[in-house]
């Protein structure tokens, strides 16, 4: 009698509850990971942020640079070097030029010649 | 009913049931029922469009040397919503930004979400100003990238470059009329924002990237605008006229290798600038040409085979009575060819080439020509010129035409005229651009010369400039246009300015000179016009002697760039009178 009381009020589903823990910890593993991966994300998300504004200013810097190079390179630049005698040219004159190819003249050529009006060049 | 434990549970149950049921209706009711409504004020709260901007394409020269770019900006953009200490914004704002305090009280003061605080704020001062908003942890202000245009050459060329509003659309030269390749298009991201107004990443809508404008490389070296450019300062030193148009052409492609215009105006200060300073003049401004318009008569006349080289042309000792009017020479001429019509610029000679071709036929030659009609170069504002029809000429108009006068030209229908002799006789469109091509530098379109019409045969062209080498000869008009080494053909002009109130100035001239070399195969095409040039005494103001040597000056500089072979070398001294008389007037 004794025997089969206790039977009756205390026996526990053993396989019931282990189903049941089993379902439980992957709930909640789940939720865990959710979480988790969510924040991962988050983090994925700032970090992406945060590339994505250093390559911005990267590019940034890049350009301003590349302006900075095109002013200092441009012709109105260079002149105004040139003029405050930063840097200095010298015209190549003619005699310093070696052509490898010597024009052929036509015939017709002599018929009229142009004058050359040094006084009035500067 | 028997209210035992059964019973007690069963109500319970149900009354969880209805209470979840109904929990879960509404959730169905929210979430599918009301889903859009809801989503829409979601958005409206957190979730707003952010323009990603293209960036606008960059213009080169021929050489690839920069003539526009981009420098990137940023824009101050706030939003009154996020703002969590007004006087403290003010404060740092007014300073950073040199607005003034009400003016920022006033914009972020009220409920509006975006409003612009300043534009084209330098990298460095938003960089600045970000980072004292941070550490003073202020909210509501934003940065937005964009960008500034720049022009690094500043003046040089700027009726052809010309510039943007701001809104980065073009409107003037290159950047309007190639406002669709230049502009790009510009791309969009869905943001949401944090309650700090920061960008949640995680929530990234939908996006499109921007396409960035198109590169354009035109046709100018800016060497020989350079060549140009310089020429013009002094000129302008020298002469002061009200104004200057210089051009130079590759006849047989058409394409413009350099255009200036004086007066002109910095770029980079436009919003400085006077309108006046502001027009292309080479391409919107109408003269009446002037002699330079004869080589269209003497071209006609050759082609038609009314005349040869060498037929005689009496040029009635200076005085010629037509219509009632007289037609003058500056010089009393008896006979002279049609090659000294041209040499000597004789006005009764042209006329009466004229008269052998008739009305139709120069009316025909003249279109021909291109006079009349637009060019069609990829610059904005481009006119047609003036040109009648026969039907409503004069008695006199014949034997004015021919020499420049009831006509109006552009400065570029002019060089075009000259580089179709240059051509052999074929008219080529004239253009600007040379290529298209992407932020990377791959071309994806060039344009190739376009070949309009052949308006004289090439025996026609050679004849005429075999004739026109004579201008700049010591028998010519214009012996100071000769070039050292080089044998050029050129043709002068001078007409007198035309009064808005009708009639002529007294005393005011349109001079200019059109030419190109080598003469035997030309390799580019120039034109000086020089509007109201005061010289020392006013018998002096012709073309042969004020445009001439300006032209020769470019001229023989663009030949050592483009690394011509000179002809020879030719140092003959000067003995003609009428260039003693030029140097008196470029002393």
């Amino acid at each position: 009698m004794n025997r089969r009381r206790k039977k009756n009020l205390n026996a526990i589903n053993v396989p019931s509850l282990a189903r049941w823990i089993v379902i439980t910890a992957f709930l909640g593993a789940t939720g865990l990971s959710y979480v988790y991966l969510t924040l991962q994300l988050h983090d994925l998300g700032d970090r992406r942020k945060a590339l994505e504004n250093e390559l911005k200013s990267l590019r940034t810097q890049n350009e301003v640079a590349r302006v900075q190079v095109a002013a200092l390179t441009s012709r109105s630049a260079l002149q105004r070097r040139v003029k405050e005698g930063y840097i200095k040219m010298i015209p190549i004159s003619e005699q310093n030029i070696v052509r490898l190819s010597i024009p052929a003249r036509s015939a017709d050529e002599n018929d009229i010649q142009p004058v050359v009006n040094r006084k009035g060049r500067r | 009913m028997r209210w035992n434990g059964r019973t007690r549970c069963a109500l319970v149950c149900v009354g969880f049931i209805t209470l979840y049921s109904l929990f879960s209706f509404r959730l169905v009711y929210l979430q599918m029922v009301k889903h859009d409504e809801f989503a829409g004020l979601a958005a409206e709260k957190h979730v707003h469009k952010q323009v990603i901007y293209a960036e606008r394409g960059a213009i080169f020269d021929a050489n690839d040397e920069v003539l526009a770019h981009n420098i990137p900006v940023e824009t101050v953009v706030g939003d009154a919503t996020h703002v969590n200490d007004l006087p403290a914004l003010g404060a740092l704002l007014s300073s950073a930004l040199k607005i003034s305090q009400s003016e920022i009280a006033e914009k972020l003061g009220g409920d509006r979400r975006y409003v612009v605080l300043k534009r084209e704020l330098s990298e460095t001062a938003a960089g600045a100003l970000r980072e004292k908003l941070r550490a003073q942890n202020l909210r509501g202000v934003y940065f937005e990238r964009d960008s500034s245009r720049v022009y690094p050459n500043g003046p040089m060329l700027c009726h052809v470059v010309g510039f943007t509003d701001f809104n980065h659309r073009g409107i003037q030269g290159v950047e309007c009329s190639m406002e669709d390749y230049l502009h790009g298009q510009d791309g969009y991201r869905y943001i949401e924002h944090d309650r700090a107004g920061q960008e949640i990443v995680l929530y990234r809508g939908q996006e499109r990237a921007p396409h960035n404008g198109y590169q354009i490389h035109l046709t100018i070296d800016l060497n020989l605008q350079n060549i140009v450019e310089n020429e013009l300062d002094s000129v302008m030193s020298e002469f002061s006229p009200k104004k200057a148009i210089v051009i130079l052409m590759r006849p047989k492609t058409g394409e413009i290798l350099a255009m200036a215009n004086r007066p002109n105006f910095d770029l980079n200060l436009r919003a400085e600038a006077k309108p006046e300073e502001m027009k292309n003049r080479a391409i919107i401004d109408m003269m009446e040409p002037g002699s330079t318009f004869k080589i269209v008569v003497a071209a006609a006349a050759l082609n038609e085979r009314k005349v040869r080289p060498d037929t005689p042309i009496f040029c009635e000792n200076g005085r010629w009575s037509f219509g009632g009017r007289l037609l003058h020479d500056h010089k009393a001429y008896a006979d002279l060819s049609v090659q000294d019509v041209l040499v000597k610029s004789s006005n009764i000679g042209a006329a009466k080439l004229a008269l052998l071709l008739g009305d139709e036929k120069f009316y025909e030659y003249i279109r021909s020509f291109g006079f009349g009609d637009r060019s069609g170069i990829e610059l904005p504002g481009e006119i047609g010129g003036m040109v009648h029809p026969p039907q409503a000429w004069s008695k006199i108009s014949i034997t004015r035409i021919p020499m420049g006068h009831e006509v109006a030209v552009t400065p570029l229908q002019m060089i075009m005229a000259m580089a179709t002799i240059a051509n052999g006789g074929i008219l080529v469109a004239p253009r600007i651009i040379k290529s298209v091509a992407t932020e990377d530098g791959e071309s994806i379109s060039r344009f190739a010369p376009v070949v309009v019409r052949r308006v004289i045969s090439p025996q026609t062209a050679t004849q005429l400039g075999l004739a026109l080498r004579g201008v700049a000869s010591d028998r010519g008009t214009a012996a100071a246009a000769a070039v050292p080494g080089f044998i050029i053909s050129g043709k002068t002009g001078t007409a007198q300015k035309v009064d808005s109130k009708g009639g002529y100035e007294q005393g005011k001239y349109i001079v200019s000179f059109t030419g190109y070399l080598p003469a035997e195969h030309p390799e580019f095409v120039g034109l000086v016009v020089l509007d109201d040039a005061h010289t020392d005494k006013p018998e002096l103001n012709y073309g042969g002697l004020v445009a001439g040597p300006i032209f020769s000056r470019i001229a023989e500089k663009a030949a050592r760039y483009l690394d011509l072979e000179p002809h020879e070398e030719i140092d003959k001294p000067v003995t003609a009178g009428r260039v003693a008389l030029t140097n008196a007037a470029h002393r």
